[in-house]
């Protein structure tokens, strides 16, 4: 791409950037001119090198090849500090926060206001910090409580911590990195909400992410990564969806998954009258009930944080049922194990794919075989069979299309996401079980990868499996489920062919509003 | 796997390190560093002496360096086989010495012969580390208590417990030590005359290096390898595959406790023939530094133990012949302890860089 001279009107110029891992060209010869005053997203599906670019504009990489010009100068980026004092700041996907310090003291860690008691001793002036707070916080309607403790409060609050932190250092240019993956419906335009009154306050934003949803609301400009390479930057205003999509997978993609009529057979899991408590013995599912047949997509359809991850839990055998009975088949498995309940026929896709769904430091292949390395043929009388191990993690690996730096030996930890979740998804839909448990099975991936775990679901059903499915995203709820429950404070509201729903009634149920007795208030409003 | 490669390179250059690091204290003190570490081959047994006392020679000086080397490598292995599965066993010196107590006291006192008496040492030791192994894994899994905490605590019981008891029944009043154990329960064969040569065989050596091969066969190639190394990794993520994470950590203790107790008996009943009261060995606390010098590797650690024992070994030669005070002798032994446990901070330090490189594709660094 032919480059211009410096012109003045850019705030962020970054030219020729390219940048190579081991194995991977993250970013090849990239070309990017961002305006003073705009709302300039990244397009791209993950490990596309979205992500990378901004990391050299943050200081935490260096560009192999390519200059960065901030405000017209030629800036060498050496670290997130140079990039501070740059007056650009970065939201990261994982929040980096205190969890026992209080709002007002995440935000001015590192950058305290200090005053002298007794005219000698530096103190933090945290009475002045408090006001500054407010102050910035008042300029772009992010409200907070700054007396609060982080882990005391909602993701979305700890996000406007983030962004507070950026303000509070004088940030100009604020990159947001997938900010909309870990929140709900409400508080994503909430959000967005938060970044277009940003905009106006006169701040550049570079918006990370794969939801064309998103970009179409409030992008001004779109540039579209695809496989490390800049393939387009379009006007956001006249560009549609399909268009927008195509370019970034390389190809025409649905936007609805196609599927037949559900038929639904014998039931596979029945729940009755489960209660199950979290650590606080808080009632966090109270008295829910339902049935899931062969070849029958079930949604617990919810806000989060209402029960719907804690059943998938307790089905699985993660959390004990402190009352009510669980059956697989007919058969009561309310007192069985993990192990026992897989062995008996449900696999399980759970939300946290880092934490819960892998072991980080184990390699790929050791990790494809969790939830069969203690069965016969990975050992035999108790020794591994490293051969089996290996066939398994190839035939995954091509029949997935996870991609790592060197197959069956890669450390997953280095792996990126979308690979990550298609190496737990591809290991537990080959368990081959009747019930399979999906939560968040699409949370933070691109649009390609979204639509190809869509088919894998529903091709589950179509075998006849018994999928339960939990998802925030509702149109990936309406468009898969045969049966949708809302789940609202712990109760399920209504249970219902999907097609009898509208959006506004789903919307009602998830919000409390119709179906339960206490609809006080919305959990995270 | 790269990375052990790497591993191995860091740990050379660490020990290297600490090497220049000990010369610069020997030049200090006006010594040659390049004899002083010649002296240390020669006292442990690697490099000959320019005279030996009647009925010895460099062989016996070696042998006396592999029974001095058997209880580190037991030891090292117990706080690998913890470690793996993300346990912390500081308490390998209490299970040494209650092993090592309770096996002189039963076998080492009695009047049993050899072929009898030597396998009954061997297991008591091993059941006995294995129960305060065990119970510490047990309060960790039942009650939630710190393994540091317990195992720190269990030392000191052991301890002052051991001590009321020999000092009360045991006690030989010329040495204040415990009683010599009889030389039918000992592990080490002493003033075997071979060829006119008088040598200190080490019945458990052939045991220690067995059992690092068993540690290492089974932490890589079963499934109980498998199990406790998840649970080491991610107790979460173990938790979802179905492994019983209690479970694993009290067997993961269990055999670390084992492991402990053979180091326990080699060294009471086999180096060492009593116990001194109220004293825990620091063969436990430099198993520490051993096995993370040796990454906690089975085949690392037998080269780790054998460094570090040879300078230890030595250095009582060294200090004689150089007249280097012995306090500044473990000055040294210290140095190469302090940097063989930092190079697993090089280690850290490399492989945050290379995740960083490596994060390429991934959109999140690190955690």
């Amino acid at each position: 791409m032919p480059n211009t001279s410096t012109q003045p009107e850019y705030i962020v110029e970054m030219r020729h950037i390219t940048k190579r891992f081991p194995g991977i060209i993250a970013n090849d010869d990239v070309t990017i001119q961002i305006r003073k005053g705009e709302i300039y997203a990244l397009l791209g599906e993950n490990g596309a090198g979205k992500s990378t670019l901004m990391s050299m504009l943050f200081g935490m990489y260096e560009p192999d090849e390519g200059e960065i010009y901030i405000r017209g100068k030629k800036e060498k980026i050496t670290s997130p500090s140079y990039a501070s004092s740059l007056n650009i700041g970065m939201v990261h996907q994982h929040f980096k926060l205190v969890s026992n310090y209080t709002i007002a003291q995440n935000i001015i860690l590192g950058a305290e206001p200090k005053k002298k008691f007794l005219g000698m001793i530096p103190v933090v002036d945290e009475a002045k910090a408090e006001k500054d707070i407010a102050e910035i916080s008042r300029q772009y309607g992010l409200e907070v409580d700054p007396t609060k403790i982080i882990e005391d409060v909602n993701v979305s609050t700890r996000q406007r911590v983030e962004i507070l932190k950026m303000l509070y250092r004088n940030a100009e240019i604020l990159i947001f990195d997938e900010p909309t993956a870990v929140l709900t419906p409400q508080e994503i335009d909430a959000l967005l909400d938060i970044i277009r009154a940003l905009r106006d306050g006169g701040k550049t934003i570079i918006l990370i992410t794969h939801k064309l949803e998103e970009i179409r609301k409030v992008a001004d400009r779109c540039a579209i990564l695809r496989r490390g390479k800049l393939i387009d930057v379009r006007d956001v205003p006249g560009m549609d969806a399909k268009q927008m999509a195509a370019l970034m997978v390389g190809h025409e993609v649905q936007l609805t998954a196609e599927k037949s009529e559900a038929h639904m057979g014998a039931p596979v899991l029945e729940v009755e009258h489960l209660v199950v408590e979290n650590e606080d013995k808080f009632d966090v599912v109270r008295d829910v009930s339902f049935t899931i047949h062969e070849g029958e997509i079930f949604s617990i359809a919810g806000v989060s944080g209402n029960g719907q991850t804690e059943i998938a839990d307790a089905v699985a055998g993660l959390l004990r049922a402190k009352s009510g009975k669980i059956k697989l088949k007919g058969k009561d498995i309310t007192d069985l194990d993990v192990r026992r309940r897989t062995l008996a026929g449900i696999s399980y896709i759970p939300e946290d794919r880092q934490q819960v769904g892998l072991v980080l430091d184990f390699s790929l292949r050791d990790n494809l075989a969790l939830k069969d390395y203690f069965k016969e043929p990975f050992k035999k009388s108790s020794i591994l069979q490293q051969k089996v191990f290996e066939q398994n993690s190839e035939k995954l690996i091509e029949r997935y299309d996870i991609r790592s730096a060197s197959r069956g030996d890669t450390v997953v930890r280095s792996m990126s996401g979308g690979n990550q979740q298609k190496a737990i998804i591809g290991r537990e839909i080959e368990q081959n079980a009747d019930l399979c448990i999906f939560v968040q099975p699409t949370r933070g991936l691109d649009i390609g990868a979204i639509e190809n775990i869509h088919k894998q679901i529903i091709a589950e059903r179509d075998k006849g499996k018994a999928v339960l499915l939990v998802s925030l995203e509702l149109d990936e709820v309406t468009e898969l489920s045969d049966t949708i429950a809302v789940i609202y404070d712990g109760q399920i509201g209504k249970i219902a062919p999907a097609g009898e729903y509208t959006n506004a009634m789903l919307g009602e149920y998830m919000m409390g509003v119709a179906g339960t007795k206490q609809s006080e208030e919305a959990k995270h409003a | 796997m790269h990375d052990a490669k790497l591993y191995r390179r860091i740990a050379v250059i660490a020990v290297l390190l600490s090497l220049v690091a000990g010369a610069f204290v020997l030049l200090l003190l006006g010594r040659n560093p390049l004899m002083s570490y010649y002296n240390i081959l020669q006292g442990s047994g690697l490099a000959p002496k320019a005279k030996y006392a009647a009925g010895k020679a460099m062989f016996t000086d070696l042998a006396s360096l592999i029974d001095y080397w058997t209880p580190m490598i037991f030891a090292a292995l117990a706080c690998a086989v913890a470690m793996k599965t993300g346990l912390f066993n500081i308490g390998i010196s209490g299970q040494m010495l209650t092993a090592g107590f309770i096996a002189t006291i039963t076998v080492g006192y009695s009047s049993l012969a050899p072929a009898a008496a030597k396998p009954l040492v061997i297991i008591i030791g091993m059941v006995t580390g294995m129960a305060v192994g065990a119970l510490i894994g047990f309060l960790k899994f039942k009650f939630n208590i710190n393994e540091v905490v317990s195992s720190i605590m269990i030392n000191y019981i052991a301890e002052y417990v051991i001590s009321f008891f020999i000092q009360t029944r045991f006690i030989d009043p010329l040495s204040r030590q415990s009683r010599t154990v009889s030389s039918a329960a000992r592990l080490t064969l002493t003033d075997v005359l071979i060829a006119g040569y008088k040598f200190n065989i080490p019945l458990a050596f052939g045991l220690a290096i067995i059992a690092a091969f068993a540690v290492k066969i089974v932490l890589d190639r079963t499934v109980l390898g498998y199990e406790l190394k998840a649970v080491g990794s991610n107790r979460t993520a173990a938790g979802y595959a179905g492994i019983r994470v209690g479970r694993s950590m009290v067997i993961s203790m269990a055999i670390s406790g084992a492991l402990a107790g053979l180091a326990g008996v080699s060294y009471y009943l086999g180096y060492f023939a009593s116990i001194q009261p109220k004293t825990l060995v620091s063969t436990g606390f430099d198993s520490i530094a051993v096995c993370l010098l040796g990454n906690s590797d089975p085949i690392g650690i037998l080269f780790a133990s054998f460094l570090i024992q040879v300078i230890g070994k030595g250095s009582t030669y060294m200090s004689s012949q150089q007249s280097v005070e012995s306090e500044i002798v473990s000055v040294i032994t210290g140095l190469i302890l302090l940097f063989s446990a930092c190079s697993v901070f090089f280690m850290g330090i490399v492989a945050a860089r290379r995740k960083r490189s490596d994060a390429g594709t991934s959109d999140k660094a690190q955690a």
